[in-house]
């Protein structure tokens, strides 16, 4: 067991945003290789909201960032397998990275992570090498969740098992952000956070809803046009394989790997977004729809998620109640499969 | 004796075994008797629903059926659904009226500044992609 030298990291500072709202403050900073965005009101919050935002993000990114020498997750993988008595707050992202897996029939999969590892994702995105002549290694299809057990704070990871929660993790993070920010306001008002895209709401929110842009990356030119919704409650999330992209031998990778092949997913999807009751279904329901493919429609609509899939050929197809009109509100369905599958396992207390 | 006289007053003596009721009597306690007996069924399933629904109300509490129980705060971990994240909370309560997008929900590590201006009456959107941070997740 090697001893971890605690590395002292400085938050990038909070930066005021106009929306042209004066009723809501809005403030984003650099987080998590993305950026956090906090939106609340009454506005006289904002400082109490980014402070409470920064404390999770801060726990987050030690408890589960597999890119920090120093944090929970890396020790774990630095240790080679055993069991571990590991932090509530791992406890539960694991947790909830199992239960996504099992809900999406393994299309999500922490265990994807040496797959993405000998693909070229081995480190921090912005530090990644953007080309490369040699091709990527042959692909290494994922161990499997069922592998990684979880009984409350006590760990198995199998030997030469890796974790990735990408899948989850700032799905969780939005959540306990909109919790910690609710708590510290004393439920007072209403918050949105947003980290990279994926997004929760909490409290009472603006008239017909917080205001949210369904879009692709913003140098995407060609159809979809962006498209404004209304968020009343729950959250939602984007994944595409637009965005973090890469070459490795005259072939595009990118980050969103299929557990079964171990490569990129090729399916017919570019980008889904999904609205749920919390940001960890509706994250780990639009990476497993890209994974999916032409299944994710059957997938998405027995689950009753609104969703936006948007093809390759820039195509847009709507389920779940999806508004078709621009500015209307999300039918969030209430109820969360992720919390509550890693409850069942112990993984969340 | 008087004090005896005095205890006895108003008291009405036991009877003897298979002593007979008094005429009249009869019909009154077996009227009492079926009214206690009816009361007390009655009382008996008021008491099964009770304990029945006592019962399933704390079954609810101890085992919520989709989303976590309102109202913990936690960053490090806890399954508590945030107040008002148990799906779409009921339009036009009492926040304010915003009319801008505050947020973009894209695809994942785009990092996207959006800002919205007002120039000669006219609502202008600048959207900044920047170079990702030093962490990553």
């Amino acid at each position: 067991m090697r001893a971890i030298a605690p590395t002292l990291t400085c938050a990038a500072p909070w930066r005021r945003v106009a929306t042209g709202d004066d009723v809501v403050a809005v403030a984003e900073r650099a987080a998590l290789g993305t950026t956090a965005r906090v939106a609340v009101w009454p506005p006289a919050s904002l400082g109490v909201a980014c402070a409470a935002v920064d404390d999770v993000l801060a726990a987050l990114d030690q408890q589960a960032s597999r890119f920090r020498e120093d944090s929970e997750l890396s020790w774990l993988h630095a240790a080679g397998g055993g069991i571990f008595m590991i932090s509530d707050g791992l406890a539960e992202a694991v947790g909830v990275a199992l239960a996504a897996a099992r809900w999406t029939g393994g299309r999500t999969d922490p265990t994807v992570c040496d797959a993405l590892i000998s693909l070229g994702y081995d480190r921090d995105f912005a530090a990644i090498e953007q080309q490369r002549d040699e091709p990527p290694p042959a692909p290494a299809p994922a161990p499997g969740w069922h592998l990684v057990r979880l009984d409350g704070p006590l760990l198995r990871l199998p030997p030469g098992v890796r974790l990735d929660l990408g899948a989850t993790a700032k799905g969780v993070g939005s959540d306990r952000a909109v919790r910690a920010v609710m708590s510290a306001t004393g439920q007072a008002g209403g918050v949105l956070v947003s980290l990279g895209g994926d997004i929760a709401v909490a409290g009472t929110p603006p008239r017909a809803g917080w205001p949210v842009t369904v879009a692709e990356a913003p140098y995407h030119a060609g159809p979809p046009q962006p498209q404004l919704v209304r968020l009343t409650g729950g959250a939602v999330a984007t994944s595409s394989v637009t965005c973090r992209q890469w070459r490795r031998g005259g072939t595009t990778l990118h980050h969103i790997v299929d557990p079964c092949t171990g490569r990129p997913a090729d399916g017919p999807w570019r980008t889904v977004s999904v609205a749920a009751a919390t940001c960890a279904d509706a994250n780990a329901a639009a990476t497993a729809a890209i994974v999916a493919g032409w299944r994710a429609v059957s997938w998405l609509t027995r689950e009753g998620l609104p969703a936006r899939l948007v093809g390759h050929n820039g195509e847009v197809r709507r389920l779940g109640g999806w508004p078709a009109v621009s500015g209307s509100p999300i039918p969030v369905v209430p109820g969360t499969h992720v919390y509550a599958g890693a409850r069942r396992s112990g993984g969340a207390r | 004796m008087n004090t005896d006289r005095g205890q006895n007053e108003g008291r009405v003596p036991l009877r003897e075994l298979g002593d007979a009721d008094p005429p009249g009597r009869t019909r009154g306690r077996r009227d009492s008797f079926r009214k206690a007996r009816r009361m007390s069924n009655w009382t008996a399933a008021a008491l099964m629903v009770g304990t029945g629904a006592a019962a399933v109300a704390l079954a609810h509490q101890s085992f919520p059926a989709a989303a976590p129980a309102a109202g913990a705060a936690g960053q490090t971990g806890g399954t508590a659904t945030p107040a008002g994240r148990t799906g779409a909370n009921p339009q036009g309560t009492s926040g304010p009226s915003v009319t801008h997008s505050v947020a973009t929900t894209t695809a994942s590590g785009v990092t996207v500044t959006t800002t919205t201006r007002t120039v000669n009456g006219k609502t202008v959107v600048t959207q900044v992609r920047h170079a990702p941070a030093s962490a990553d997740n």
